[in-house]
């Protein structure tokens, strides 16, 4: 995330729990800007019941905890720690800043004084107030004014500041971690409490050094390979004319083409620039997460292999990845990409000239993507999207699918064993000879038509949408396979099997009905 | 939930009313009952509120939205169950509660209200007419007596739940009938007297002994309740609030209660030993803009007032509240009864001044125009010609003779019997007191509320702990 926008603040949210000082720890060694303890009396209006009263543990324990790992282990000046979780009074924010807190989050109450009433349906877009919907009728029902948010805050900032004169301080800062100064007793009388011991939660850590954030995370991302990537592109940045970089790639070299993306992304939106504006040339093994949120109009060529996390995110950009022309290795019997490709993509293209890993495609919602082959677990959780895959799968494909299609190319005819079939059903891949259609150019000649026609109608015209993916892969990507398959193509189609989402279809079915079933 | 969005798909709908023209000639209740259909869009209109606001709107905490879901889901038997376990009488607070649980709405808020009296009104009728209202007859006896003093909603409600934790209770009503002001005071025309006897039945077969005619430290001394180990008041607040001007000594002028109690026993056919109080052909004045007023003013046009007037000491409230400020609370507002619709003349901000008369007879007021402060508008001087006063001016506290003085107990500042909402006990241990007497005038649901809440107070104080609802 820091490498697709350096100037973002990265931000983990914790939940208070035991344990959570290490967990925080860790997520600071791994650079986060901000960490978030989440104490479980807050929450969500749309929540269950069940989470808002059995999850996590109060902010006041977690954040004792956190505070304390980080001072111990040299950490906490780099990260700035932030609470949250019912907090409502300025004695919240005071206890907060004692127990290690430079940052203090408030949800419900400024909703409050906005005008929610806690109607907990912010889930079911019925706010009455307007204040959790997108009904534009619910919605002119919100009475609202920033004043009544900024009065609120300025309730709590008087009670904050007459607080701290009452323990003498001039600072937040001054008084971040000075748990010493808390006491129990005079809050809490009540039998349940006898015998409890804060001696822990109090604990204050001896140091010399600053126990607040003062410093900034050093992400070591100032001389990554993205870095000449954007220079070369620069160009195609400013001003859409199309460039061609070509450059060697190592396996340190990792989210490789994601900087560049956010470049593209922060000028030009989600639009981006045109098909192939910025066309990448790599050599080699690239590191993790090869064009992770590679955004529209970046194309990269990927001689060599890729990694796991592949096109994580992607965002537009196109990814082609085949092995090097003068290896001797059989592509579609070998690995070209690791596990998890395709994590979360959202647009896209992705010819892999070879097989995939495990997770292939997982949580997809609308890329589309060519493989030879893919291991366990392959279409997780997706929920758009076209995934090809011309060879072997492993087992337990398109578990939690519900949306988007994929076909596989079923030789051995055992497919059908290695699906999850708990929300997909298999169907055949027949040649549509609707006169119609054809006549009308819609479903004829479809690399002509480019993506938005293998995007097109999910229902129909299967057999053309595989051929135009499997020209695509062989021309892209030089693919044998695909090549021979497109050659036999009659005695191929009937090994393809479609995997369609049941509910998936529904939907289609029924936004067809409405358009005027087309 | 009753549907996700039903309060945007369906309008609010209450029971339509006869005719005014037409009600006015008898004194049946004229209530025309909602489609079981159209019940089941009103319940749906309920939103199952994260914070359902009527809960505590509502004195007697009726789980309000499940019972509206049950209605949608025509799941009738369950939602009597849900609705039973809070209320003792929905037959009652289904007709004649102001429901603060619909001010309390959250819909009020920026809509309109769920129809909640009007379903809970359906649910009861309905569970009535499929025999869903059987006695619930207590598992054991625990052998302790306990005697409730007085027989309106609040003595009703403790004598229930007494009866059915397994105590022998026997009700002293000093009429002739129980129900008090739900009988006497209350119109036929709004609460049909048969509503109560139902009920009665019930509470008579889970072994409720109603002792009527027996006004204990009048007729009945109040040695009698020595014999019981604890006794809960519930005689009501029943000393009306006076109006000491000149004049007020002249024929015709009358307490409300008087004069409403007269035509209740009338329709009853119940006798009674006093000079008839009449408006037919008169002029009529009701001093008072509350209920009680309303109650006069539906029952003069019903006896053929000539004309009917209503004059209200305070200021004419606002017509709409605003909401952002009093909601979820019970509002100042302008509220038009069905009786005002009948016919009837309101002014507000008069004060009566004096009344005259010739012989000894009233002829009419002399009023004033008064400011926010009570205090009269010089030069605003007017006369009201009338042949018929009614004072409806409220309840100052309960009679203290007899009952209250008998019995020695302490009394709060404003005459009431004193003693607080835990342990409903007054300055005798044994004595408890609910309703009215304690509270000052009220409403039927508050009685309910304290009559159901006294009677766990004294079936912990007569066992040590109680399985009864607080
Ligand atoms: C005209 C009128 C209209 C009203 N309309 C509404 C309405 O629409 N909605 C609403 O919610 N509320 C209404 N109220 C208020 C409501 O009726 C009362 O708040 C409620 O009835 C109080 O209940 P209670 O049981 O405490 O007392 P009561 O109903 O007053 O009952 C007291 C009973 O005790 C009996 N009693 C008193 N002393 C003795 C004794 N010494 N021995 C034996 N018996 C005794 C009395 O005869 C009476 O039966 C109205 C009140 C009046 C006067």
């Amino acid at each position: 995330m820091k490498n697709v926008n350096p100037a973002a603040r990265i931000s983990v949210k914790l939940v208070s729990e035991v344990g959570v000082g290490t967990v925080a720890a860790g997520v600071t060694k791994a650079k986060a800007d901000h960490v978030t303890i989440s104490g479980f009396d807050g929450g969500t209006g749309a929540s269950p019941l069940t989470s808002i009263k059995h999850a996590g543990s109060p902010w006041e324990i977690g954040l004792a905890e956190t505070h304390q790992t980080l001072v111990l282990n040299g950490l906490r000046k780099r990260v700035a720690v932030q609470v949250d979780g019912a907090l409502r009074t300025g004695r919240d924010v005071v206890i907060g800043a004692l127990l290690g807190a430079d940052e203090f989050g408030f949800a419900t109450a400024p909703l409050i004084a906005a005008g929610c009433i806690m109607m907990r349906k912010c889930h079911l877009n019925t706010c009455p107030v307007g204040v959790a919907t997108q009904d534009p009728e619910l919605r002119k029902r919100f009475k609202g004014q920033p004043e009544h948010v900024i009065n609120y805050f300025f309730f709590i900032a008087e009670e904050v500041r007459e607080l701290m004169a009452t323990l003498g301080f001039r600072t937040i800062q001054e008084m971040i971690g000075r748990s010493d100064l808390l006491d129990v007793n005079k809050a809490v009388d009540h039998w349940k409490a006898e015998g409890l011991d804060f001696s822990r939660l109090f604990h204050k850590v001896e140091t010399d050094e600053p126990v607040y954030n003062c410093e900034t995370q050093d992400h070591e991302i100032d001389n990554v390979l993205d870095r000449k990537l954007i220079a070369g592109a620069r160009k195609a940045i400013d001003t859409k004319e199309a460039v061609r970089i070509e450059t060697d790639i190592h396996n340190y070299d990792r989210t490789a083409g994601a900087m560049l993306g956010g470049e593209v992304a922060k000028k030009w939106g989600y639009a981006g620039l045109a098909e192939d504006t910025i066309h990448i040339k790599l050599n080699g093994t690239s590191g993790q997460s090869f064009g992770a949120f590679a955004a529209k109009g970046m194309t990269m060529e990927l001689e060599g292999e890729g990694n796991d996390y592949v096109g994580k995110g992607l965002s537009g950009g196109k990814l082609i990845i085949y092995p090097p022309k003068i290896s001797k290795i059989v592509a579609e019997d070998n690995i070209i990409v690791g596990n998890t490709v395709l994590y979360g993509a959202i647009e896209g293209e992705c010819y892999f000239r070879g097989v995939g890993g495990e997770r292939f495609a997982v949580r997809n919602s609308g890329a589309i993507a060519v493989v030879e082959g893919v291991g366990d677990h392959g279409c997780e959780y997706m929920t758009g999207g076209v995934v090809l895959v011309i060879g072997p799968t492993g087992r337990n494909f398109a578990a939690g699918m519900s949306g988007g299609v994929a076909y596989v190319l079923d030789e051995a005819g055992d497919f059908a064993k290695r699906c999850n079939l708990a929300m997909v059903d298999l169907e055949p891949v027949q040649a549509e000879e609707d006169a119609m259609e054809k006549h009308e150019g819609m479903t004829n000649d479809l690399e002509a038509h480019g993506l938005v026609d293998v995007m097109g109608d999910m229902t129909r015209g299967d057999a053309d949408r595989i051929q135009a993916l499997l020209r695509n892969h062989a021309h892209y990507t030089g693919s044998k396979r695909a090549h021979e398959i497109l050659l036999n193509w009659e005695y191929y189609m009937p090994k393809f099997v479609k995997v369609m989402p049941v509910d998936y279809r529904r939907a289609l079915q029924e936004m067809q009905k409405k358009a005027g079933g087309r | 939930m009753g549907k996700a969005t039903g309060f945007k798909e369906f309008a609010r709908q209450t029971p339509g009313y006869e005719k005014p023209e037409s009600r006015v000639r008898h004194y049946n209740e004229f209530t025309q009952p909602l489609s079981n259909d159209e019940l089941a869009k009103q319940g749906a209109r309920c939103m199952d509120c994260g914070i359902p606001f009527c809960h505590q709107g509502c004195p007697v905490n009726n789980i309000i939205p499940d019972w509206n879901d049950l209605v949608y889901r025509d799941r009738w038997a369950e939602a009597i169950e849900v609705l039973h376990s809070t209320n003792n009488f929905p037959e009652f607070t289904g007709r004649i509660c102001p429901a603060p649980c619909e001010a309390s709405c959250t819909l009020n808020l920026e809509d309109i209200p769920v129809a909640i009296k009007t379903i809970e009104h359906a649910i009861i009728e309905r569970a009535f007419a499929d025999g869903l209202v059987q006695p619930e007859k207590p598992k054991a006896a625990t052998g302790k007596k306990v005697a409730v003093v007085g027989g309106g909603p609040a003595g009703l409600a403790a004598s229930q739940q007494l009866a059915r934790a397994g105590h022998a209770v026997v009700l002293f009503e000093k009429n002739a009938y129980v129900g008090g002001l739900l009988r006497y005071g209350i119109p036929d025309f709004k609460l049909d007297k048969q509503v109560i006897e139902r009920r009665v039945a019930q509470m008579k077969a889970e072994g409720v002994e109603i002792r009527t005619n027996a006004h204990v430290g009048v007729t009945v001394p109040v040695s009698e309740l020595d014999a019981f180990d604890a006794v809960v008041l519930t005689g009501g607040s029943e000393k009306p609030r006076d109006l000491p001007v000149p004049g007020r000594e002249l024929a015709g002028v009358h307490f409300a209660m008087d004069f409403l109690t007269q035509q209740n026993r009338r329709v009853s056919g119940e006798a009674f030993d006093a000079a008839d109080i009449l408006a037919t052909g008169k002029k009529v004045v009701v001093i008072g803009g509350g209920d009680t007023g309303a109650d006069c003013v539906g029952t003069s046009n019903r006896q053929n007032a000539a004309s009917v007037t209503q004059i209200e000491i305070m200021g004419k409230p606002p017509v709409m509240e605003d909401k952002l400020v009093t909601w979820p609370k019970w509002p100042n507002k302008l509220r038009t009864s069905s009786s005002h619709d009948e016919g009837c003349d309101r002014r507000w901000s008069v004060a009566t001044q004096s009344f005259f008369g010739e012989g000894g007879v009233l002829k009419g007021l002399n009023c004033v125009q008064v400011d926010d402060k009570f205090q009269p508008v010089a030069g605003t001087e007017f006369t009201l010609e009338a042949d018929l006063v009614l004072l409806a001016m409220g309840f100052v506290h309960p009679v203290h003779e007899g009952l209250v003085d008998g019995l020695g107990l302490d009394k709060d500042g404003r005459g009431n019997v004193k003693a607080d909402t835990v342990k409903y006990q007054t300055s005798n241990p044994k004595v408890f007191a609910a309703g009215d007497i304690r509270r000052g005038q009220s409403l039927v649901v508050w009685a309910i509320r304290e009559g159901r809440q006294a009677a766990r107070a004294v079936d912990e104080f007569l066992m040590g702990s109680s399985t009864l609802p607080r």
